[in-house]
């Protein structure tokens, strides 16, 4: 494999915006029919390096050369690098919901005859691309209407029908359950054999360590080295150490838990589907939090783990049927999120980007938007105690920023996550439900993430982590319940909780699925 | 820290937004200076002056209601319409049932709270894009007024001009100004000087580093004399004639708004909404409130818009309101608003709106047609968005940063400061 | 604190008094000087104000008021309204006028009864106000009303339509329809009158019948004189009481109407009737010649904007304008001196008489 021939050589690639530099001297050389993957943490300039390959930032806007198949390439925009057979397929899936599995794939490349599309080619061409990515689907389906795993296949079908030679997958996982991921890699695995190169951009470690041949790792714009995995004996700890520059002792800070009462129970809860009024999202179900305890909830992705905790919260997910909140021995009713903020609860949400920050907003307002009236003097805004509340939660979680003046939107994922602990850490809650409160973070940001919980779980509150990596539920919670269907399906204590226990617990409801 | 920099920091806005705002008034500063100069003084004459705010400010209060629609993330087409139906309304009040015209004042804006309260409820609780509703709204309430007022005019008696066409009384000794509108300046000025003072004290409170005193200075002198130089000018125009009374109540408005969208809960939660609803209402807003209180709020608006147009033509006819949502969107976008909401500010709506009336004055009075002042007008909206949008995808301010590259000069290299790198370096304790 | 708060008050002070200086006293104006006008500088600025340009005829007007008005010496602005916010704008425009110093402004307004403000703030600046074609109402503050006889127009209006049904079909009843211009347009209301001082006695008689049963002004009104307005008017009246009748008469208020009222009947697929019309607009003549107008009046706008122009310049010159009605023309407010123009009218028979010294129309009409 060493000695194959080298696809693609990316030389001192230096690329500057206004005031920051991303990426200075980075070199990078793929080889023909290799799986490349490329670390880092947030912000190290992975996705820059793959813009400048792509043409999205064309030809002049760095410095530094770009040799692809043995000639100096110079890609002015995205649509020139695909026609020499690079194609990215980026985190955010850039496919149309509301057209078919077909019409997507051809989207913006449709075989033409005579000027009018040709459907028939193009179904017949869609069905032997999808057959190449293991997607058999009706090519009519809407792309709406299949998965996000599948919808991901479909992606790559659209690569395969440019004609890729290299193919660049930026975090192709992230949004994808156990089985799907292990499907996309068994894929990626087969396009190696078939000679088909890819370059891989991922936080799953343990992926990239058992499907990558070579790693490339970057930090703060620089080449760290080139890692050869099977040569050089690579483990996930080689791999951490070279993206945060030093070996991480322990990924989960040691701490002794002071678990207390019951204090919050959720008794019999059923909750009808938002649409479909015939569907329960939940069907009487019953979980407690005691103060200072960390409870995790496991479950595949779509289980309906996040459903239940947001309809638990004031309501913000599907329609309230049944059942009852106790809170410290007293009966609640929580009808919006407001009731639910007042009653001190809070949930992080999943999506930062999507349903958590308004990312128009800078630290500062993002940091006390869930409890104005704590920086409100008689009906008016005190701008030096939102300033001051930022700032104390600037240093408490080590938010990198100059100011709390900053734009959250500059800043990387786990650092906007940290606004997010900090916004809901303001209102002083009693329960904080985090759903999904690593993903997409760097190893660094993480490691400091888990420290806080385990800080709020240790002030004598109570802590719902809601997460898809069993061992980040194993190595912070304290007691863990499974969900599958919008069934809690299981109660595992610490002590017992283990990946295979919890997967099958995980799974246990589940109904027959098609394939 | 070198003096051009503490300049530019403090002057011209560390922040994007204050940037735009300074762009903005550099705007309308500039204009003004190219008609003063090409219509040989007229622009900057007193009667003028008065002229261009009694000429706009109607919709220049429909600016600020559209801003907060426009941040909230919706739209609202029907104001003039719904101007035009309360005027009408109010107009008959009092001609056919001689309603006092306090009391018509008041009738006004309660139809104006009704129909809010209407588009607001299908907006809000329905869910109807206000794009629609609006549309609905525009169509429905045109007709109303046609119907109320048999396309016909109603004049209004001359006591309800005063809110449209009225002035200042003229008290006290013969000083040759107006002495109340001298006084206004003198209160500006004073609350310009008790702001800046307060600010400096923020500033110190939350530790952040204090703006040099000399800069401090510099913009209270920048604005003490622009309040100077504008009161002396509105108080030195025909006897009779002061800073106009529609002009009290627009600048009311203004301070009164802008205080509420920035300084309270309230206007906080309508940024919140516009920049991302689900994000707000996970945090705790409550979004339909919000939504129905901004396009309630805005219907308010236009029909006091449309009772000052009424006052100032002393009647109410079937064409008035004509366009004025156009008018008043365009100051808003030119103000610096998103299209997609989140982002904008009262006062730059008014600066926005205030670049269109001064160019269309000094078109009419250069003897411009208004077919191309039409023209110029929608090329001028065309350019200050696209430039605006093309700023933001360079990531920074082209004129500002133009502007300040110059006084920059002393710095030698523009290299990132260190605060800028600090995000990219990551640090891991223990 | 008390360091930065002087030092601001100083420099604040300084900029007050700097000000100041260059502020100077405020012009003590009289306002309308009355009684015996002084006249004016004979290069003098003369403002004029027409609506929107919906109709040649105000195209022609502006045309004709720059010339001539250039040729007489003074230095013309002349300004048409914006084709959706007219009002606002003729507003604005002539606020600009009186900021410039015109002497005279000679508005044509877009709606006679929103001026009043702008009306008054001239007559204060000492400028003269003419309404050309439509009376400002409302405001004590016009000078005078330079117009057409409008209501001899409706009169010769109504007595063509009633010439034209004869002349097709010696005998009644004839169908016809009634159509008047914009509601905001205080002449609409007088050229109908003037008409139904004519056609009333034979609606009574039941020589004449309006099928429709609109007789109501507000009924017939088309809102801003537009012509898809009484194209879509018209459509309907067609549908709904046409049906199996035949429409013989049309009484349209101006030809703009007209032409829009022969289009829809003709998309009807029915024969045209006698349609009235107004202002001698180049369509309509060769519409006339074709045989399908009935009727226009000729209110030559060259000796409308002669006229006016004549008003100027005896204000130019201090002396008083010639007027010929001093009762009629009560604004609401006074009544306005007024001088009124006769208007001649044209069928296919008397066109090339009527048009002879058009050189636009004249050749039409060969």
């Amino acid at each position: 494999m060493s000695d194959a021939p080298v696809l693609l050589e990316m030389r001192s690639i230096t690329k500057e915006f206004p005031g920051v530099k991303a990426l200075a001297d980075v070199n990078l050389v793929v080889r023909a029919g290799e799986i490349h993957a490329i670390c880092g943490e947030n912000g190290a300039g992975k996705s820059t390096l793959m813009k400048v390959l792509s043409g999205v930032h064309p030809h002049g806007s760095y410095d530094g050369r770009i040799v692809y198949r043995g000639a100096e390439t110079r890609f002015a925009d995205i649509r020139a690098s695909e026609g020499a057979g690079i194609v990215i397929i980026h985190q955010e899936l850039a496919l149309v919901p509301d057209m078919s599995i077909t019409e997507n794939i051809f989207l913006g490349n449709e075989p033409r005859r005579r000027g009018a599309i040709d459907w028939r080619l193009a179904n017949r061409r869609a069905v032997e691309l999808m057959a190449r990515v293991g997607l058999h689907e009706d090519p009519d389906t809407l792309v709406k209407d299949i998965g996000v795993g599948k919808q991901q296949l479909v992606e790559i079908a659209k690569a395969f029908a440019k004609d890729v030679r290299l193919l660049i997958l930026d975090e192709p996982t992230a949004a994808l359950n156990e089985a799907d991921s292990r499907h996309l890699l068994d894929l990626l695995r087969g396009f190696r054999s078939r000679g088909v190169t890819s370059i891989m951009i991922s936080h799953k470690l343990n992926e990239i360590e058992a499907i990558a041949d070579r790693i490339t790792i970057l930090r703060d714009g620089r080449t760290v080295e080139t890692l050869d995995v099977r040569a050089d004996g690579v483990d996930e700890d080689r791999i951490v150490r070279g993206m945060v520059g030093r070996e991480l002792g322990s990924r989960f800070p040691d701490r002794t838990p002071r678990i207390g009462e019951v204090f919050f129970e959720v008794r019999d809860w059923t909750v009808r589907h938002p649409i479909s009024a015939e569907r329960r999202v939940c069907r009487n179900e019953s979980f407690v939090v005691r103060r200072g305890e960390i409870v995790g909830f496991a479950g595949l992705m779509g289980a309906g783990r996040t459903e239940l905790a947001m309809s638990v919260f004031g309501r913000s997910y599907g329609v309230y049927e049944s059942g009852t909140i106790v809170k410290d021995g007293r009966q609640i009713v929580l009808r919006s999120v407001a009731d639910a903020i007042a009653h001190r609860l809070a949930y992080v949400s999943e999506d930062r980007k999507a349903i958590g920050l308004n990312l128009l907003d800078d630290i500062k307002a993002s940091t006390v938007a869930a409890k104005l009236a704590k920086v409100t003097r008689r009906g008016v805004l005190d701008a030096v105690a939102e300033h001051r509340a930022a700032e104390s939660y600037r240093r408490e979680l080590r938010i990198k920023a100059p100011t709390v003046d900053e734009g959250v939107s500059r800043l990387s994922g786990g650092n906007q996550q940290k606004v997010v602990l900090a916004k809901w850490m303001f209102t002083d809650p009693d329960l904080l439900i985090l759903d999904e409160p690593t993903r997409g973070i760097d190893v660094g940001a993480k490691y400091e993430i888990y420290g806080v919980i385990q800080r709020l779980a240790d002030q004598g509150r109570g802590v719902v982590v809601i997460s898809s990596e069993l061992p980040e539920l194993i190595g912070l919670c304290d007691r863990i319940y499974t969900v599958c269907e919008g069934a809690i399906t299981g109660e595992i204590a610490r002590e017992h909780a283990d990946p295979e226990t919890l997967m099958k617990r995980m799974t246990s409801t589940k109904r027959t699925q098609p394939r | 820290m070198s003096r051009a920099k503490d300049l530019r920091k403090n002057l011209f806005g560390g922040t994007t937004s204050n940037a735009r705002q300074f762009g903005m008034i550099f705007t309308l500063v500039a204009i003004v200076v190219l008609f003063q100069i090409l219509t040989d003084g007229l622009t900057l004459r007193s009667d003028n002056l008065i002229a261009l705010f009694q000429q706009n400010s109607y919709i220049l209060i429909l600016a600020i209601g559209m801003l907060m629609v426009i941040v909230a993330g919706h739209i609202d087409l029907s104001v003039g319409s719904v101007a035009a139906f309360a005027g009408i309304l109010v107009a008959k009040s009092m001609s056919d049932w001689s309603l006092p015209w306090p009391a018509a004042v008041a009738f006004g804006l309660l139809i104006g709270a009704a129909i809010g309260a209407w588009q607001g409820f299908w907006v809000a609780y329905v869910g109807v894009p206000a794009f629609i509703v609006t549309l609905a709204g525009m169509l429905l309430f045109r007709g109303g007024n046609q119907f109320i007022g048999n396309a016909d005019t109603i004049p209004v008696p001359e006591g309800f001009r005063v809110i449209g066409a009225g002035f200042l009384p003229e008290v006290g000794p013969n000083t040759g100004y107006n002495n109340l509108t001298l006084l206004l300046g003198l209160a500006a000025c004073a609350a310009v000087a008790w702001r800046e003072v307060r600010a400096r004290r923020t500033r110190r409170e939350m530790a952040a580093d204090p703006t040099p005193t000399w800069i401090s200075i510099l913009r209270l002198a920048v604005m003490v004399g622009a309040i100077v130089f504008a009161s002396l000018r509105f108080a030195s125009g025909r006897v009779g004639t002061s800073f106009p009374v529609s002009g009290i109540i627009l600048v009311a408005l203004v301070l009164a708004y802008s205080f509420y969208t920035r300084n309270t809960a309230g206007g906080r939660h309508i940024y919140a909404v516009g920049g991302n609803s689900r994000a707000a209402e996970l945090s705790g807003v409550k979004l339909r409130r919000v939504n129905f209180l901004v396009m309630t709020n805005m219907s308010v608006l236009a029909a006091l818009a449309g009772m000052i147009f009424v006052a100032r033509s002393a009647a109410s006819g079937p064409q008035d309101g004509n366009g004025w949502e156009l008018d008043a969107i365009a100051a808003v976008f030119i103000g610096g608003a998103a299209v997609s909401g989140g982002i904008g500010t009262i006062s730059g709506s008014i600066v926005g709106g205030l670049v269109m009336a001064v160019l269309n004055n000094g078109l009419q009075l250069l003897g411009v047609g208004t077919d191309r002042v039409q023209i110029i007008k929608g090329l001028v909206l065309l350019l200050a968005v696209a430039l605006d949008v093309y700023n933001k995808r360079q990531g920074r301010f082209s004129v500002i940063g133009g502007l300040t590259r110059s006084l920059r000069r002393d710095t030698p290299t523009p290299a990132a400061p260190e605060a800028q790198r600090a995000p990219a370096v990551t640090k891991v304790p223990g | 604190m008390r360091n930065f708060l002087g030092k601001s008050v100083a420099v604040g002070v300084i900029a007050a008094l700097a000000l100041t200086a260059c502020g100077s006293g405020r012009e003590e104006e009289p306002g309308g000087s009355d009684g015996n006008a002084k006249g004016f500088a004979a290069n003098a600025l003369i403002g004029v104000a027409l609506p929107a340009k919906t109709s040649e005829n105000w195209v022609l007007a502006g045309d004709l008021f720059t010339n001539g008005l250039t040729e007489a010496g003074f230095a013309s602005d002349v300004q048409y309204a914006g084709a959706s916010t007219t009002v606002a704008d003729q507003q604005a425009q002539i606020t600009a006028m009186i900021t410039k110093g015109a002497k005279v402004i000679v508005i044509g307004a877009t709606d006679a009864a929103q001026l009043s403000t702008q009306v008054a703030a001239a007559h204060q600046a000492g400028a003269k106000v003419i309404a050309y074609d439509r009376l400002i109402t409302n405001t004590p503050d016009l000078d005078y009303y330079v117009a057409f006889d409008n209501f001899k127009v409706g009169q010769l209006q109504g007595r063509a339509l009633l010439d034209g049904l004869k002349a097709r079909k010696p005998n009644g009843p004839y169908h016809i329809e009634l159509f008047s211009g914009s509601p905001d347009d205080n002449n609409a209301g007088v050229f109908f009158n003037g008409a139904m001082d004519v056609l009333k006695p034979e609606i009574d008689k039941g020589t004449v019948v309006v099928a429709s049963k609109q007789t109501d002004v507000k009924q017939t009104a088309i809102q801003g004189w537009k012509a898809e307005g009484a194209q879509a008017r018209m459509d309907q009246l067609l549908t709904s009481t046409y049906g199996n009748r035949e429409l013989d008469g049309v009484l349209s208020p101006n030809d703009t109407l007209a032409r829009a009222i022969i289009t829809s009947v003709k998309g009807a697929g029915k024969k045209i009737p006698v349609v009235t019309g107004q202002d001698s607009e180049v369509e309509s003549v060769r519409s006339i010649m074709a045989g399908e107008q009935y009727m226009t009046i000729n209110k030559d706008t060259r000796n409308l904007v002669r006229q006016t122009i004549a008003m100027v310049k005896a204000l130019q010159a201090g002396q008083t304008p010639e007027v010929n009605d001093t009762k009629s023309y009560d604004n609401g407010s006074k009544v306005v001196d007024t001088y009124l123009l006769p208007p001649v009218a044209v069928t296919k028979a008397n066109a090339a008489e009527a048009y002879a010294d058009d050189p636009k129309l004249a050749p039409l009409t060969r």
